[in-house]
């Protein structure tokens, strides 16, 4: 027999005044302590491989926080994102190329892109129905397209950067780590505020949330330029250490699916399970591609059937079932909660 | 432009309506009545065309035979994925995120699939038919092409007799126009759904084994025409069946006679621009969007504004 909720809830078990007493505290350090260590590595003289694929990591996390702003909270699937990935990556090329410098570029990047989302934002958001995610399978082909005729940026053979500089790996290194920092920053503030709450009203009913006075077309478009921004400044970021792009690599219909399949992974709708997904794809993929090259769709497939039927939340929702984490009360299928910071609105406890 | 010129293309125009009509329509019914976007519809084409490729290769079965018995495999085929992947989804009034990223995993697996088994070369069929051309006075055209042509013809006839001479396709058509006052009434809704999924990859595999005879193909074929069948339902106002052969109609025509339209255009002055060949799958975009600006609801809600008024 269940006992009533205020009496098991005061039942002074051991395991539960653990959780209680380190849980949110742990909550809380953890990301630092993760930075700090980031931030401090190349003091260990890490290997050039560990440096490379830390940086491929952080690029990667960084789009998939970005995904999951408009798709995870928002709701809004998007195939799309290689574009944004793209110009990113072609924006700060030319920049470059024009003697911008790279930081400038990347923001640029960023511009340009959020500019972009507009053009499948504006037509799409508007109406209900499956017309935005239509939109965006179709974008990826069009700019595709249109990158591989267009003779400025050398059309589908490529474009390169050339840096005068001398190429420091640490740079780009803590670039990464800078983009990916921000993107998590944004996301949680995103979560914590009224805006990541209008976010998750669309996402639920976009009736009631219009109902409760948020405009949805206007959030909707505001979150897919965050998102697109972020992005294209992660895009620039891989352009100028990969210092060779084409159409066929960063408009890539593949790229945009990498990017979805991130937060799926980790647990869409949640701070830090895109960010999980991302180091666990970041770290896997360049192996799982040259190990396996004939099979990694057949396992992003099915990864990706698997997790819509039976755990939705993703890795977030399995180890938040392994550890017991959901509480009795809070409903059991809710997989819009945050899970960092739970029923907390900029600083008032709901 | 010289008339021959303008009804030859004209022509082509109307024949490649029937190659978009024939792959849209699957999409459409399984869009009208579950409120899927099939996205693993690209799939079922490229299996479609395999199939086809196999029986013409192994068995020397024409590919037109091919195609009359792709029918029933995928019609089973498609209720098979129904039972085993898409009834576990949650029901909605507008495609879900689960509902999407599950058929597009899907995809992904069903293209793996076919890189596995073919490889990714580009295949194709020969047949005797496949350079012959029926040429009428000074138009010439090939005969594959009128072959699609005549089956999207016959598929959209079948259907529209379905749709409105047997109790399944009433079925169908209320769920499409309310699902839960359908279900009030005592339409079954699982298993209308399950025919309709089964149907709607029954149209995808015989569309794909018809289109093997005009295209090369390899198992990433489709992606093209997944965007190309959306932008037809859109355009036939998402759930007709003679708004489909109104869209694929369109956007044919559109995406022939496009490179001729001289765009005004400044750069250093005014001059006509006259967009290439090469940028013809940006033109489907381009128009979905277009469409959706002017007129969200389709040519079918033009008309139905219309009549409104009159």
């Amino acid at each position: 027999m269940k006992l009533p909720s205020s009496a098991s809830s005061r039942l002074p078990t051991p395991a539960r005044e653990n959780r209680g007493r380190w849980g949110p505290r742990l909550q809380i350090l953890l990301p630092w302590l993760l930075l700090l260590a980031l931030l401090l590595l190349p003091l260990g003289k890490p290997s050039a491989n560990i440096i490379k694929l830390l940086f491929i990591t952080a690029v990667w996390t960084t789009t998939s926080v970005a995904w999951n702003l408009l798709g995870g909270m928002a709701g809004q699937v998007s195939f799309g994102f290689a574009v944004f990935y793209g110009l990113g990556a072609y924006s700060t090329g030319l920049l470059m190329h024009a003697g911008w410098s790279p930081y400038l570029a990347f923001l640029a990047g960023g511009v340009v892109a959020a500019a972009a989302s507009f053009l499948v934002g504006l037509p799409t958001f508007r109406l209900r129905g499956p017309y935005f995610v239509i939109a965006t399978i179709g974008v990826t082909e069009a700019v595709r397209v249109i990158m591989n005729n267009l003779d400025i940026t050398g059309g589908s053979s490529g474009y390169r950067i050339l840096e005068k500089s001398l190429y420091n790996p640490l740079e780009h290194y803590y670039t990464a780590i800078t983009a990916v920092t921000l993107a998590v920053a944004i996301s949680i503030v995103i979560s914590r505020s009224k805006f990541g709450l209008a976010l998750r009203a669309i996402k639920q009913d976009e009736d009631a949330a219009a109902d409760l006075g948020v405009n949805p077309y206007a959030a909707k478009l505001k979150v897919h330029a965050i998102a697109a921004a972020l992005v294209g400044i992660a895009g620039g970021i891989y352009a100028r250490r990969a210092a060779f792009f084409y159409p066929g690599d960063v408009f890539a219909f593949q790229t945009g699916i990498s990017i979805l399949l991130m937060p799926v992974i980790g647990g869409i709708g949640t701070v830090w399970g895109p960010v999980l997904g991302g180091v666990i794809f970041g770290t896997v993929e360049e192996e799982l591609v040259a190990n396996f090259p004939n099979f990694h769709l057949l396992l992003y497939g099915g990864l990706l059937i698997l997790i819509i039927l039976f755990e939705p939340d993703g890795l977030m929702g399995l180890l938040r079932r392994l550890f017991r984490r959901r509480r009795e009360d809070s409903g059991s299928e809710n997989t819009d909660e945050v899970f960092w910071g739970r029923g907390r609105v900029a600083g008032r406890k709901l | 432009m010289t008339l021959v010129r303008c009804l030859n293309l004209l022509t082509s125009a109307l024949l490649l309506a029937g190659i978009y009509a024939a792959v849209a329509v699957g999409m459409t019914v399984i869009y009208g009545v579950m409120k899927i976007v099939n996205l693993a519809h690209a799939g079922f084409l490229m299996l479609g065309m395999y199939f086809a490729y196999e029986l013409f290769e192994r068995f020397h079965i024409d590919p037109i035979l091919g195609a009359m018995l792709a029918l029933p495999v995928f019609f089973l085929f498609g209720m098979g994925v129904h039972w085993l992947l898409v009834r576990w989804l949650p029901k909605s009034d507008t495609p879900t995120l689960a509902s999407l990223l599950l058929m597009f995993g899907f995809w992904l697996v069903l293209q793996n699939v076919g890189y596995l088994i073919w490889g990714n070369d580009d295949r194709s069929i020969t047949t005797p038919r496949t350079l012959s051309s029926v040429s009428v006075g000074p138009i010439s055209v090939p005969e594959v092409n009128l072959i699609v042509f005549a089956a999207a013809l016959v598929c959209l006839v079948v259907l529209q007799i379905v749709f409105h001479r047997s109790w399944f396709g009433r079925s169908m058509r209320a769920l499409i126009q309310n699902p839960y006052a359908a279900q009030i009434v005592g339409v079954d809704d699982e298993r209308t759904s399950r025919l309709t999924f089964g149907l709607g990859t029954a149209f995808a595999g015989f569309a794909g084994a018809l289109l093997a005879m005009v295209y090369t193909f390899s198992p990433d074929f489709g992606r093209p025409f997944l965007l190309r069948s959306f932008v037809i339902i859109v355009l036939g106002g998402l759930e007709s069946v003679s708004g489909v052969a109104l869209g694929a109609v369109v956007l044919a025509l559109v995406e022939t006679f496009g490179p001729y339209v001289p765009i005004p255009w400044y750069w250093h002055g005014w001059f006509f621009y006259h967009f290439s060949e090469s940028l013809q799958p940006a033109v489907s975009f381009g128009l979905l969007v277009v469409v959706l600006l002017i007129m969200p609801q389709g040519l079918a809600g033009l008309f139905a504004k219309k009549r409104r008024l009159a």
